[in-house]
């Protein structure tokens, strides 16, 4: 499969046909503890945060980037009017709990949407992962990685002169 | 130079001079506010006593001073002004909020009312007439909640019972104070004040919260750069102008605007641009324009002093029993057992003393209140000065309050710490008597 024709399946693939299922996501609840959550940050980008395993509605997550504002001391929060909320991550601040320190508002897509839906909101919000979401409940996600390895296994499987 | 060159001069010595303050006050911990309004205090008067001429430093608006730069400026303040409500509400996780317990509500609502009837009826008995004494009683209503958070923050008691309860109180807070200015520049008689208020509610409000989703599809669709930020501030303006059009308060329209796109993760996406053009650019400048206002001048005579005295006294008085009178009544949820306990009354002041400082939404009232006549030009200098030194006494006093407060709390968990450090010294030792044993 040539390049072209690869991007063009890959666009039109449902997110359902390349989505993780969640046992293989990482997911807390949102009562786990902050020094656990820390330890899966080690190895993945993101996590993230459910009410309870049963349910799997989608709490909010905790992305990498996140780490910085759980990490640094208080002077180096602002405490201003519009910037309270990123303070409130802080480890000194006493977050303690996954919940604590999660954005509550995860870019979220639906189950039926192409690739090429989720490379726009990618785009569009500066956004390397996204839930994917059947009302609340989180049943699977979106990340770059994932984009990446399903284009190049699409590229490998038609046989094209990929060249790594 | 001509005339727009020196207002782009002055907006650029504005900026640096806001941001260098704003660095010097916060190594001292204290709001980054202060340093500046120090600074425009400090520009304003180099015009207001003759050292820079008004058309070469035109950062004051007002008072005399009303050319086309000065009003440019006193609108570039008032964008600040519209982003700061905007950011504050888009900043505000309303999820969060429905969570607020009986003790917070309660509290919130003694605590704005308290401080908002004091003020109103000392105002009025030192001769002011009651609109504006009520202007004058909003102003002590909000609480500046970043102060506390960094305190309680700083000695280790955010995460407990009280300091999340005070947090959510300080949010409503902002709430109160930001909607009732309304009442203070609103035009017409109650009646028909009341029905644009709902009026406002409904059209902003109720089909915002509902149409909002459909919106920021439509701008997702325009596959334009920036689309939805700009469609979000377009939106912003528009409720802003209804606002200012019914109230003569714009700040009302740009919070909604702010609190319904809060619900959405593409709304809160767009926070970190209207960050970046309100603290890079246009908050700064509105608060070096407000420090701009205080003429010292106004402290020739003994008014102004003893207006900042009087709003002073209240605002600390005012906050500690409101708030920490109404956290007291509910017993914290504990059942009567628990309303006479000792415990019961420090973790009242607690919340009481945490409601104390007060910073941009006070001087974001006071603007209003000027701009939409509630406090009469004759006065504003007055109150100008009386708001900066209450703002700057409760920022000063909040901390050592606080620490005193919560003396039983820190000392408990010195303490701890200590026992744990005797605790460890003790397993060490243990394992070193091990290892010399089995040697």
């Amino acid at each position: 499969m040539d390049v072209e024709a690869a991007l063009e399946k890959f666009h039109s693939l449902k997110v359902s046909q390349i989505m993780p299922k969640p046992d293989t996501m990482p997911i807390v609840t949102a009562d786990s503890d902050l020094l656990n959550v820390l330890k899966l940050l080690r190895t993945r980008h993101h996590v993230w945060v459910v009410k309870d395993r049963g349910s799997m509605e989608l709490v909010g997550v905790i992305r990498y980037m996140d780490v910085i504002d759980i990490l640094l001391p208080p002077e180096s929060h602002r405490f201003k009017l519009g910037m309270t909320s990123r303070s409130m991550r802080s480890l000194l601040s006493g977050a303690a709990r996954a919940e604590d320190v999660a954005d509550r508002h995860p870019l979220t897509i639906e189950e039926d949407a192409t690739v090429l839906d989720a490379l726009n909101k990618m785009r569009r919000y500066k956004a390397q992962v996204l839930a994917v979401v059947e009302g609340e409940r989180l049943v699977g996600e979106i990340s770059l990685r994932i984009l990446i390895d399903e284009f190049l296994r699409l590229l490998r499987v038609g046989g094209a002169q990929w060249k790594g | 130079m001509e005339g727009v060159a020196w207002l782009l001069a002055t907006i650029g010595i504005a900026l640096i001079l806001a941001k260098i303050s704003d660095s010097i006050i916060e190594r001292f911990e204290l709001p980054g506010v202060l340093g500046e309004l120090i600074m425009g205090m400090i520009l304003g008067n180099l015009v207001y006593f003759g050292y820079v001429a008004p058309d070469y430093l035109p950062i004051v608006s007002g008072m005399g001073y009303e050319s086309v730069l000065n009003q440019i400026a006193e609108f570039l303040a008032k964008l600040g002004i519209i982003f700061l409500l905007f950011l504050g509400a888009l900043d505000t996780d309303i999820e969060q909020l429905k969570k607020t317990g009986v003790t917070a509500t309660v509290s919130t609502i003694l605590g704005v009312s308290v401080p908002l009837l004091l003020g109103w009826w000392a105002l009025m008995a030192m001769g002011y007439p009651s609109r504006e004494a009520f202007a004058g009683g909003v102003l002590l209503t909000a609480t500046s909640i970043g102060l506390t958070v960094r305190v309680m923050m700083d000695l280790g008691v955010l995460r407990s019972e009280v300091g999340a309860a005070s947090l959510s109180a300080s949010v409503m807070d902002d709430f109160l104070g930001i909607a009732l200015v309304i009442f203070a520049v609103g035009t017409g008689g109650l009646f028909e004040l009341s029905i644009k208020i709902v009026a406002f509610f409904i059209i902003t409000g109720v089909l915002g919260w509902y149409f909002i989703d459909h919106y920021i599809r439509f701008a997702e669709r325009l596959h334009v750069e920036k689309g939805i930020l700009g469609m979000a501030i377009g939106m912003m303006f528009l409720f802003a102008a209804l606002a200012e059009g019914w109230f003569v308060a714009a700040i009302e329209g740009a919070f909604m605007m702010g609190l319904i796109l809060s619900k959405l993760p593409e709304g809160k996406r767009i926070m970190e641009d209207v960050r970046a053009i309100g603290y890079g650019l246009l908050i700064p400048f509105f608060f070096v324009h407000t420090g701009a206002m205080l003429n010292l001048k106004v402290f020739e005579n003994a008014d102004a002093i003893t207006l900042a005295a009087v709003l002073s006294v209240i605002a600390i008085v005012g906050k500690i029993v409101g708030r920490g009178f109404g956290a007291w009544i509910t017993a914290w949820g504990r059942g009567r057992d628990f309303l006479f306990t000792r415990k019961n009354f420090w973790m009242s002041l607690q919340m009481g003393i945490g409601s104390v400082p007060r910073t941009e939404v006070a001087l974001v009232d006071l603007m209003v209140a000027i701009h939409g006549g509630a406090i009469p030009p004759g006065d504003a200098p007055k109150f100008i000065a009386a708001t900066l030194i209450f703002i700057t006494v409760s920022v000063l006093i909040t901390p050592p309050l606080l620490k005193w407060a919560f003396k039983e709390e820190i000392e408990k968990a010195k303490a701890e710490k200590a026992a744990q450090k005797v605790g460890r010294i003790q397993e060490t030792k243990e394992k070193i008597k091990e290892l010399k044993g089995s040697e």
